[in-house]
């Protein structure tokens, strides 16, 4: 084990040296910079448009640029973001916080969507109950999530018109959110999260539940499943212990893919929701060319993603006795 | 002894009886007769808030331009738009030809942690914003001409003004928002530019911002909500025309929606208080939210145009291709562009209807710098083909494009920002017109940042035809643009050689008459000059303007206390937030 940990620290140094030129470089090689707009602003003289760029760094050459920016790094310092003028972590931590929540939640609506209906769909192959949640799930594959959220946007409004409930229509908490108490506090957020999280995770079930169904399928026909149903194990024992198990191997094997996704936010449905992620943030550091705080974010999900990547064999190997990490 | 009585009566008597800042009955269409007080105004931002720190900030919506409402030393009267003293105790006396301004302060102002707000703060922030290690967003407003603009303090109560040359703007200038000297000073003076960016950042706690205005922040959480309150010690010198304390107010909130069509759903459903309608299908869901009984709100379309303008700007520095400089320098043929800009078609396709026209850089809400003697060129696609005829372009080839006597296709480039979903169809209707009297536009939308790059390149050849994009910001004191008039600004797109010389002898006339109205302190003078340079600017057609959108108020019924209509528009909005209350 800690040879293998060992192991994949060292392979990860040139990984995360060449991801680091990608990022840097992509990035700076995008048409114009961050003070790009302000050069069309017919308020601010060049003078002071030279003196931004000195106090940016952005007058230094690429290459320059890259390496003070390497070397803070290894200091833990991943630079100061030129929108907000502090440092990138600062920036980014309360929003990841704000994301992992409503990841979380979606991940856990997404899993309990997706296993029991995938598993009853290989279950009940063809059956009336199968086909109307292949229909459904084929529908919702073809829709966008965040075009959904617009819709269930103006279904809301329009059911607040009817009832008068108050029902959350985007952000995280509500007006009067500091003077509730702890347990109110916890229920708000939730009930605020809660809609989101539905539309994200269902959409995104349809996919994951037809991979379950066909694993399953492709299980159940193999010799070892009949050999226990010959053996004379239990319906439920059949399904559960030996054929999912081993059908669940492949979603194992990309679990770890999904750890840079926890802090990666939801996507356009936190804009829609007007929901303080740190995806509308990304969008308006990607749209404004803040250099520093897209690669410091975008480092920091490719260590996560090394990271998941060690998770995902580890893992592997505890529900798959054929692989071992050593 | 009698005598010493008497003059220390008359001190405490002066510093108790502070004059306060009384706000006209006219600016509100709604008097708050009743005193109504408390509640809260529920506004929205369309992108997260980055910064608290005053000499960091670069947003066109942010903390300390909220927390720098309801300070300066001079303010906008809107029905009249003269500058009236506000933080400052009276007029300044003039002096030194129009060059040094000594200016009283208010006395008894204070700071929301009820300091006093003294000269040393006003210097404070003047040092600040002018150190170029700080990279403030306001360094410009300190300099003319690249002269710097130098402030000094006579006494704790009194600081002088001297400017290198006389300007229009000077009060405005003048009106910077003062920061406290005891937070900023105190820091500066230990450690520099650095320790200043380095304070109030959006971790720094709400207890520990201290403002000059009307409000001062409550709490903030990221990519959520801000909440401010107001300002104590602020209403000691802000007062309504019956004396009663301002803000009526006790807060006044932002919500971060980044998607404008989730504010709006926030808005018909009654959680926010106001919203910027955008087009004909905002103001169409409004109406029929308002309609239905659903929402409580007055709607006010076209209040009046938007202050921006989109233009077309003609590449007049091609030395790789002299026929097309040839051309984009003939005024004939500039004039005839504007012929073939249907502007009228514009606002119905592009903006459903809801905008303006415009024929000058002065956009057309600034009435009173515009005037009739400058020419408008008119949609007219017939004048259009007479005066490219007279360039030499009197046949069509076989696809309908007009050739000169040398068989040349009269044809050019024209490119905007791609995703500006307004500025693609305005382009392609000028595009589709031009086609008519035979000319060849190849009409391309490019990433923003090239266009950019294009537009404000220097040099005898620059790599572009023609652009079409848009301008916004400026004020009613002296509307023409600093970097867009005078030759040599980075924003005189249709001419910027290596020596940022000018060409033609109305570009030089518009360069001169702008300096002129621009060291020109006398309003009625000044507007005089104003339509001298629209006239010259118009005859050149240097950049053909096309439209611009319109402002359009709308507000929940729970807010009381807005302008009344005719002072409302795009410059000074709808409603003076002192005078808002809850009904």
């Amino acid at each position: 084990m800690i040879p293998f940990l060992l192991r994949r620290a060292l392979q990860a140094i040139p990984t995360l040296l060449l991801a680091s030129v990608l990022i840097f470089f992509v990035i700076s090689l995008a048409p114009g910079d961050f003070l790009t707009p302000a050069k069309l602003n017919p308020n601010i003289s060049p003078e002071q448009i030279a003196n931004l760029e000195r106090s940016f760094g952005l007058d230094r050459p690429v290459w320059q640029q890259y390496f003070l920016w390497l070397g803070n790094m290894l200091r833990g310092d991943f630079g100061l973001s030129f929108q907000y003028q502090q440092p990138v972590l600062g920036v980014i931590w309360p929003r990841i916080v704000n994301s992992l929540w409503l990841v979380l939640l979606i991940t856990v609506i997404f899993y309990a969507v997706s296993i029991p209906l995938g598993v009853f769909g290989a279950v009940r192959q063809n059956s009336l109950g199968d086909k109307s949640v292949n229909v459904v799930l084929y529908f919702l594959l073809g829709f966008p999530s965040f075009f959904i959220a617009l819709i269930v946007l103006y279904f809301i409004v329009q059911a607040r018109f009817a009832t008068g409930w108050d029902i959350p229509i985007g952000g995280m908490r509500s007006e009067n959110h500091a003077e509730l108490s702890p347990l109110a506090q916890a229920l708000d957020i939730a009930r605020h999260l809660i809609i989101p999280a539905l539309i994200l995770a269902i959409t995104d079930a349809a996919g994951l539940t037809r991979v379950i169904r066909g694993q399953m399928l492709e299980v159940m026909r193999s010799d070892y499943i009949r050999t226990a149903r010959a053996k004379g194990v239990s319906e439920r024992t059949a399904i559960w212990k030996h054929t999912f198990r081993n059908a669940i191997l492949p979603i194992v094997a990309g679990i770890g893919g999904t750890l840079p996704g926890l802090i990666g936010g939801a996507g356009f449905i936190e804009v829609v929701f007007a929901y303080p992620g740190i995806t509308p943030m990304l969008l308006n550091a990607i749209n404004t060319q803040d250099l520093y705080l897209i690669a410091g974010f975008t480092m920091i999900t490719t260590v996560l993603l090394i990271i998941g990547n060690a998770i995902s064999d580890i893992l592997l190997a505890v529900v798959d006795p054929r692989v071992s990490v050593s | 002894m009698k005598r010493a009585m008497f003059v220390a009566l008359a001190m405490t008597l002066g510093s108790a009886v502070a004059a306060p800042f009384v706000y006209p009955a006219a600016w509100t269409a709604e008097q708050n007769t009743a005193n109504k007080r408390g509640g809260e105004f529920r506004n929205y931002t369309i992108s997260d808030f980055k910064s608290i720190n005053p000499f960091t900030d670069a947003e066109a919506v942010s903390i300390p331009g909220t927390l720098e409402a309801g300070a300066g030393l001079f303010i906008q009267d809107p029905r009249n738009d003269e500058l009236i003293p506000y933080m400052a105790e009276g007029a300044p006396v003039v002096s030194n030809g129009g060059r040094r301004f000594v200016v009283k302060i208010r006395p008894g102002m204070k700071f929301s942690d009820g300091q006093a707000i003294t000269a040393d703060d006003w210097i404070t922030t003047y040092r600040i914003h002018t150190d170029d290690k700080v990279g403030s967003n306001s360094y410009d407003n300190f300099f003319l001409s690249k002269k710097p603009i130098t402030v000094r303090k006579i006494d704790n109560s009194t600081l002088q003004f001297d400017f290198p040359q006389p300007s229009a703007k000077a009060l405005v200038l003048m009106s910077y928002t003062p920061w406290p000297d005891h937070i900023f000073g105190a820091a500066y003076r230990s450690g520099g530019a650095e320790a200043v960016k380095r304070l109030w950042t959006l971790g720094t706690p709400a207890n520990q911002i201290v403002s000059p205005g009307m409000w001062t922040l409550e709490s903030y959480q990221a990519g959520e909500r801000t909440v401010l309150k107001k300002n104590p010690y602020w209403g000691e010198w802000n007062k309504d025309s019956r004396g009663q304390a301002l803000p009526y107010l006790d807060r006044y909130s932002y919500r971060v929606t980044t998607d404008l069509n989730a504010a709006l759903a926030a808005y018909l459903a009654g959680q926010i208080d106001t919203f910027a309608p955008r087009n004909a299908d905002d103001l169409a869901q409004i109406k029929r939210a308002i309609d239905g009984g659903n929402l409580k709100a007055t709607l006010l379309p076209n209040v009046s145009p938007q202050a921006q303008s989109q233009w077309i700007t003609f590449n007049w520095n091609k030395a790789s291709d002299p026929d097309k400089q040839r051309l984009f320098r003939d005024v004939r043929f500039r004039r005839a562009m504007s012929h073939i800009a249907n502007r009228q078609a514009m606002v119905q396709l592009a903006l459903g209807g809801l905008g303006s026209e415009n024929y000058y850089s002065v956009y057309p809400i600034f009435k009173n710098y515009i005037s009739d003697a400058a020419p408008k060129y008119r949609y007219d696609l017939a004048q259009a083909t007479r005066l490219l005829s007279q360039i030499g372009y009197t046949r069509k080839n076989a696809q309908g494009y007009l050739v000169n006597n040398a068989g040349k296709v009269l044809e050019f480039n024209l490119s905007t920002n791609a995703g500006n979903t307004v500025r693609e169809q305005l382009g392609r209707i000028f595009a589709d017109e031009a086609k008519k009297v035979g000319v060849k536009v190849n009409f391309t939308p490019i990433d923003f940042n090239n266009l950019v790059g294009q537009l404000t390149a220097k040099g005898e050849n620059r790599p572009f035809d023609a652009i079409l994009l848009g301008l916004s910001g400026g004020d009613n004191i002296w509307p023409f643009g600093q970097n867009t008039v005078p030759c040599g600004g980075n924003l005189h797109s249709y001419n910027n050689p290596t020596n940022g010389a000018c060409l033609t002898p109305q570009e030089s006339l518009m360069t001169k008459l702008y300096y002129q109205g621009d060291a020109t302190l006398n309003v009625a003078q000044r507007r005089n000059i104003g339509a001298q340079l629209l006239k010259a600017e118009a005859e050149l057609q240097p950049v053909i303007y096309l439209v611009g959108g319109n402002f359009h108020v709308t507000f929940n019924e729970r807010l009381g206390g807005e302008h009344p209509r005719e002072l409302m528009d795009a410059y000074y909005g709808a409603r003076n937030i002192a005078l808002t209350f809850i009904k």
